[in-house]
């Protein structure tokens, strides 16, 4: 497989050369987001998103299975993001960043309680829904988490699970056909904001960093925040040391941002929802 | 008795591809049948592994990933039939010891899969200027209960088929087909029924490849030129 080479010395020197003048090497501000794309559908559940160049596909299903023994009431949600040989071509074995992912969205989405899993019981101890979902990375220019964030929450949003009724110990499953399917119940939307720091020290800062930049960057750190101004999680894997005027900057700046990508969430599923209901 | 999507028998969905969209991926491909969509993306000819190495050839890679789930042993089986589909079209005599990988990622499956995932892989081998000795395509059909003959079934028809056929075509040879795989009961006469309605079909399908690869490179050398 081929080996991902980083960027030369040249490069690098041109990156933080650049950056030390507040340019970014795709001509953004070092605090812009790139555009954002959110499609939603066909199918319910069915989110893509596009973030510059970066693409994440979100799949939502669920299927009835039976709760574990210590939590009857409540069902399951999964997460499932794998990154296929698809988005760049080293990523077969980048296990690390796989990993990294996955936990991550699986933290800012369960942990935030985003999702009202006791909601998704049909009869406790006996049949509960699991939802899963999987994420596809299409296309890896930078920033995944923050994308496959926005996929997943979108999609979560978008999906509709088939309705059910409950007589005495009988619960009744509708077809999709026949009745209509009901909307999973979402408390919140966390959306990730991801910033980069470069330089020895880590004194130049961007807002969702493209993938010359994540390979040049001395830490990586990610604010989770919702339309409340709520943090629900902060993400900083190692790295060089932040102080805490800079961490209470970034969460600043990731409120603004976290407040424009949920409307732009927002708008698509209310566009979707328009579409379909046409 | 209509069709659940009211098509003609002979009729295919609406058909629509988008080429190059990513941009990691040497050549890529978003191949649409109606509401049944695959995304291809294509690296090659890259370095390959040293167990992958062929003295006299490009190594061919499919990989495919469901749109639900992990891969299971049917995305595998059909990992396999795209891959045995191009190896013999790809020409890995001009790039030894090299690999040609082709990942296939379903957006969503609606039926007739593997027609759509053949079709995707051939216009991301185009895109990404793989060399190739032809063009293939793929379509896909189904033996109803009541015995009619319908191209490009969708998930509802296919479930209550007798059998289901899928056939791709070099360009300009309808009668060698580099890849048939036949599923369910069947007679002769209901597999020759099937063959000439999927030979037909695969006609239309090339056409478009053609139409839309054209597009491209037209829309290509306008920018190129301005």
């Amino acid at each position: 497989m081929v080996a991902e080479i980083g960027p030369s010395n040249i490069e690098t020197a041109f990156i933080l050369e650049a950056l030390g003048k507040g340019l970014r090497v795709d001509g953004r501000g070092i605090y812009d987001y790139r555009a954002l794309r959110i499609l939603c559908g066909p199918a319910p559940g069915m989110v893509e998103v596009q973030l510059g160049q970066t693409r994440v596909l979100a799949r939502v299903t669920c299927e009835v299975t039976r709760p574990s023994a210590d939590r009857p009431t409540e069902g399951t949600v999964q997460f499932s993001s794998e990154l296929g040989t698809l988005a760049a071509p080293n990523l077969d074995r980048s296990v690390a960043q796989e990993v990294a992912i996955a936990r991550m969205i699986e933290r800012v989405i369960r942990q935030s309680r985003a999702v009202d899993t006791e909601a998704l019981c049909i009869m406790a101890g006996e049949q509960v829904w699991a939802v899963r979902v999987d994420l596809h990375f299409l296309d890896h220019c930078g920033n995944l988490v923050d994308a496959a964030c926005i996929a997943a929450v979108a999609a979560l949003r978008h999906f509709r699970r088939p309705d059910v009724t409950v007589d005495g110990d009988r619960a009744v499953i509708h077809d999709p056909r026949e009745r209509n399917p009901v909307p999973l119940s979402i408390h919140h939307t966390p959306v990730c904001v991801s910033f980069a720091f470069m330089g020895a020290q880590g004194e130049l800062v961007v807002v969702d960093p493209e993938v010359r930049e994540e390979m040049v960057q001395q830490a990586a750190f990610t604010v989770t925040m919702n339309a409340h101004k709520e943090v629900c999680a902060l993400n900083k894997a190692g790295g060089v040391a932040l102080d805490p005027a800079m961490i209470h900057r970034c969460t600043q700046i990731a409120t603004t941002k976290a407040a424009e990508i949920i409307d732009m969430i927002d708008a698509a599923l209310k566009a979707a929802a328009a579409a379909s209901s046409n | 008795m209509a069709r659940p999507d009211r098509r003609d028998t002979d009729q295919l969905r609406a058909l629509t591809s988008v080429l190059g969209q990513l941009s990691r991926a040497d050549g890529s491909a978003h191949f649409a049948s109606g509401d049944t969509s695959v995304v291809c993306g294509v690296y090659g000819p890259v370095e390959a592994k040293l167990f992958d190495e062929r003295l006299d050839r490009a190594h061919v890679e499919v990989k495919l990933r469901p749109d639900v789930g992990t891969p299971g042993t049917k995305d595998k089986w059909l990992e396999a039939a795209v891959r045995q589909t191009f190896e013999r079209h790809i020409l890995g005599h001009l790039h030894p010891r090299t690999l040609v990988q082709v990942s296939v990622q379903v957006r969503q499956d609606a039926g007739s899969l593997d027609a759509c995932a053949i079709n995707a892989a051939m216009l991301a081998l185009v895109d990404a200027g793989v060399p190739l000795a032809t063009m293939v395509a793929a379509a896909t059909c189904a033996v109803l209960e009541d015995g009619r003959v319908v191209a490009d079934p969708v998930a509802e028809e296919v479930e209550g088929a007798r059998s289901v056929h899928t056939f791709a075509f070099a360009e300009g040879r309808p009668a060698e087909p580099v890849y048939v795989d036949s599923r369910g009961t069947f007679d002769m006469p209901e597999y020759d029924a099937c063959y000439g309605v999927c030979a037909a079909a695969v006609g239309r399908v090339l056409a478009f490849m053609r139409s839309a690869i054209e597009s491209k490179v037209t829309r290509e050398s306008q920018v190129a030129g301005a």
